[in-house]
């Protein structure tokens, strides 16, 4: 997979964005043009299962501000993705980080519920940080210690996530009147500040791309984020040639992690005001497509992650309005990762 | 019968995918002589072996043996047929005997036989070898010659010998020779691969030269000049007369600077790793401005591990590496980082490229926090591509541009990437292990120019080299590496390629 990171000034002439476009347009008709051949065969109207994918994000205000509400969440998840990706280490924990960001989040939401905003804010996601960074630095230091391969522990440290969440969210904190696992809410000083009260849209997505743009700078712009794309291109000449590619790897996945313990931080202060059980969704594979879909150039991201945003808003509908099941979109966003992988190698014959 | 050659391949086409590798080759041998195949890196002369040996499917042409065409689809054909060939990498079971290695494949065999045939073999052709000794015992020249017995074995007619004396000591150099002059007129023909000139002249009857996948000529030893084959080899696009490639390493330089500090400064160095034997023991070596000091050796007796001392990859044992009067600190490579050294690796696609990464971010790698590509922190993009534009066309790398992705560069162009970046460091001391590996002779001359540029320039370099006749071309002193161990220094009025073939055997000289 190539790493297009370097942004040469040609970068942004018309004829190289093209060329760079072309197969994601390319994948995209295809991905739609086989699931819509499903759609038609199931006696669907295809034409208007298009219609409501692409377009229920566009037509209403509501139908807009769910679909940022979705970026916010896949943007951070993709980022937790391709941070590590860039060094060569796949982080596929997205979810435990989110997770137990949520829930260092919430117990500091709960624990100082009367502090004041100013100073209960930035704590809580601070601490949604902390935890996710800290879930992160398991894999990492086993990775570092004793050379574990990180799939295989980013992906277990999910499964003791999920114990956690159900621990925390059926103990002490509890809230007693609600059917789910939930607790009690966070301090009002602890929410995010709305930016558009009705329907409701949090300032999580200003604090989104921000990040966004500071992971992009990183990578592309810095000597450090040079380093870090070296040692994912490869990590022996990186060594070669000074960098500390051990140090660098468990850095890149306590960055991924941070940034995930981050969006489990802007779902509670955000959205749910306290911790939910399930708060991750699909957040964790759909990240990954995206970042893979991205190729892993940070650019790329916030575009295809607003892209499978407004697919997935559009698949909620497809269920409510049309009867159509959710999950063809979710065919829809894998077959375009998969022809997005297949225009590489056939531009490679 | 006797009006045959013993081989003749007509128009032999070779592609692969759009690349031509033969294009309309034509090779003829004749019983009874040792046939050189000369030409550059990406001739296309084991391409044409490889097809005579069953390896690869020609896509067009006929071979005949004897005067009877036929086609040969794999080696085992081939062997049937006469042809017997030697890999540069030898195909060997380390752990096994000489005499299981040799009947191996071969189904039932009486090993008494088989040894007393062995013996006969090397008793006729003066291969000695002892047929109980286990492979990994042996020195690299005597696993060539279980290769060729391994070939005469199995009743070769025909002997291919693919860049025979790669890693030879001239001494084993000049026995192989002796044995393949026994061969032929035992009434074998022995096809001598290589794009060493002086070897061919020395040894063979008949020369084809091929470059870029086509005949070139096909000349007689006694009746061309040096100079014809040199025309041939690399065509009207060299001045042969000024290059250094085909000097006689008489090249005016500067004199090292000997009453100048050293740049490179190694005193009693020992690297060891726990329970095992030192792969550097007790290296005294210095290198003074204006100075290129080589390293002699055959392969694996610490060349790596002293370059990579010297960069501060490896963890010292005991002594020091002094580089501009600064001791390197162990186990940090801030040398390279910080520019105080050029490093060409000499495994090129683990040590020092990066196939998924693009031309720009290879050509920076190692001076990403240098002036002018940097500040420090961040990267001057701008700056870069204005930089790397140059040395693309400076060095004449082929590729698309610097957005092209590394992967799609040849592997000439690889190791033109590793030579612009290791000059465009701003550093006093050049270490380069094996520079010019897999390029052809244009480019061979062009990065031998550029060392001796920088020589003239001050720069003190350590050229550790597995050809033996590059270092007698460029350095000043030559010191030889046996397991670790500099055997003995030797300067250029005292170049004596004998001497440093023992010392590369083992036996200390003393000076």
């Amino acid at each position: 997979m190539a790493l297009e990171l370097a942004p040469d000034q040609s970068t942004f002439n018309p004829k190289t964005i093209a060329m760079w476009l072309i197969p994601y347009i390319v994948a995209v008709i295809a991905a739609f043009a086989a699931v819509g051949l499903f759609i038609g065969l199931m006696g669907y109207d295809v034409l208007k299962a298009y219609e409501t994918v692409l377009f229920t994000s566009f037509r209403s205000q509501n139908g807009f501000i769910q679909t940022l509400l979705k970026f916010v969440p896949l943007l951070l998840q993709a980022l937790a993705f391709t941070v590590p990706f860039a060094a060569g280490k796949f982080n596929i924990g997205g979810e435990g980080q989110m997770i137990v960001g949520a829930i260092g989040a919430t117990a500091v939401g709960i624990i100082f519920a009367d502090w004041p905003l100013l100073l209960l804010l930035p704590m809580v996601l601070l601490a949604g940080m902390a935890c996710g960074a800290l879930w992160a630095a398991i894999p990492a230091w086993l990775l570092y210690q004793f050379g574990m391969h990180e799939i295989l522990t980013t992906v277990l440290m999910n499964f003791i996530s999920f114990s956690l969440i159900d621990y925390v969210a059926t103990g002490p904190w509890r809230d007693p009147a609600a059917g789910h696992p939930t607790t009690i809410p966070i301090g009002v000083g602890g929410e995010l500040p709305l930016l558009i009260s009705s329907p409701p849209l949090h300032s999580g997505l200003i604090v989104a791309l921000f990040v966004a743009l500071v992971v992009y700078i990183y990578t592309d712009k810095t000597s450090a984020g040079y380093e870090l794309v070296v040692t994912g291109a490869n990590s022996r000449a990186a060594e070669v040639y000074g960098i500390p590619v051990r140090r660098l790897f468990i850095l890149s996945l306590v960055i991924g992690g941070m940034i995930a313990g981050l969006a489990g931080g802007l779902q509670v202060t955000g959205s749910q005001h306290r911790l939910i059980e399930g708060l991750q969704s699909n957040f964790l594979i759909l990240g990954l497509i995206i970042g893979l879909i991205a190729k892993g150039n940070n650019m790329a991201v916030p575009f295809v992650a607003f892209f499978i945003a407004v697919l997935e808003v559009g698949a909620s509908a497809l269920q409510r309005t049309m009867m159509i099941p959710g999950e063809m979109v979710f065919i829809v966003e894998a077959l375009i990762l998969l022809f997005v992988l297949l225009s590489d190698v056939v531009r490679q014959r | 019968m006797n009006n045959h050659p013993i081989l003749r391949m007509t128009n032999i086409r070779k592609t692969f995918g759009t690349v031509v590798a033969l294009d309309e080759v034509t090779f003829t041998v004749q019983p009874s002589e040792i046939h050189g195949l000369l030409g550059g890196n990406g001739a296309g002369k084991t391409t044409l072996m490889n097809v005579l040996y069953g390896l690869y499917k020609p896509n067009a042409g006929q071979i005949e043996l004897s005067g009877q065409s036929l086609a040969i689809s794999s080696p085992k054909d081939a062997i049937r047929q006469g042809v017997g060939m030697v890999h540069q990498h030898f195909l060997q079971v380390d752990n096994f005997s000489v005499l299981e290695n040799i009947i191996m494949g071969m189904g039932n065999v009486n090993p008494m036989e088989a040894t007393a045939k062995i013996n006969t073999l090397s008793k006729r052709f003066g291969l000695t070898v002892d047929p109980q000794a286990i492979i990994e015992d042996l020195p690299i020249g005597v696993r060539q010659r279980v290769e060729i017995l391994k070939a005469l074995y199995r009743g070769a007619k025909i002997l291919i010998l693919d860049e025979p004396t790669t890693n030879l000591t001239p001494q084993e150099v000049d026995n192989l020779f002796e044995s393949l002059r026994f061969m032929v007129k035992d009434g074998m023909s022995v096809v001598f691969i290589t794009h060493k000139l002086r070897e061919v002249l020395s040894v063979c009857d008949q020369i084809t030269v091929l470059r870029k996948g086509k005949t070139v000529t096909t000349l007689k030893r006694t009746e061309a000049s040096e100079e014809a084959f040199v025309k041939a080899m690399v065509g009207d696009e060299m001045d042969i007369q000024n290059s250094v490639v085909f000097s006689q390493g008489d090249t005016d330089t500067i004199a090292p600077a000997t009453e100048q500090p050293p740049l490179l400064q190694i005193t009693d160095l020992t690297v060891q790793r726990t329970n095992r034997l030192p792969v550097i023991n007790q290296c005294n070596l210095t290198i003074q401005p204006h100075e290129i000091v080589g390293i002699a050796g055959v392969a694996d007796n610490g060349q790596k591990e002293l370059a990579e001392t010297i960069i501060g990859l490896q963890t010292i044992t005991s002594g020091q590496v002094r580089i501009d009067e600064v001791v390197v600190q162990q186990n940090h490579t801030n040398v390279l980082l910080n520019g105080q050294v050029s490093y060409i690796p000499e495994d090129r696609m683990q040590d020092g490229f990066l196939p998924k990464a693009t031309v720009a971010q290879n050509l920076i790698l190692g001076l990403q926090r240098q002036q002018p590509y940097s500040n420090g922190r961040f990267l001057n993009w701008g700056n870069i591509y204005q930089t790397v534009r140059q040395l693309i066309a400076e060095y004449n790398i082929q590729t698309l541009g610097p957005d092209d992705v590394g992967a799609n560069l040849s592997g000439g162009n690889i190791q033109r990437v590793l030579i612009a970046r290791a000059f465009s460091f701003p550093s006093k001391l050049l270490v380069a292990h094996n520079p010019t590996q897999g390029l052809d002779i244009p480019s061979i001359e062009f990065v031998y120019s550029k060392i001796l540029a920088h020589k003239t320039a001050g720069m003190a370099t350590l050229l550790i080299s597995e050809n033996l006749d590059e270092l007698l071309l460029l350095c000043d002193r030559i010191a030889t590496l046996y397991k670790g161990e500099i055997m003995g220094i030797l300067e250029r009025p005292q170049f004596d390629k004998y001497q440093i073939g023992r010392m590369m055997s083992g036996l200390r000289i003393s000076t």
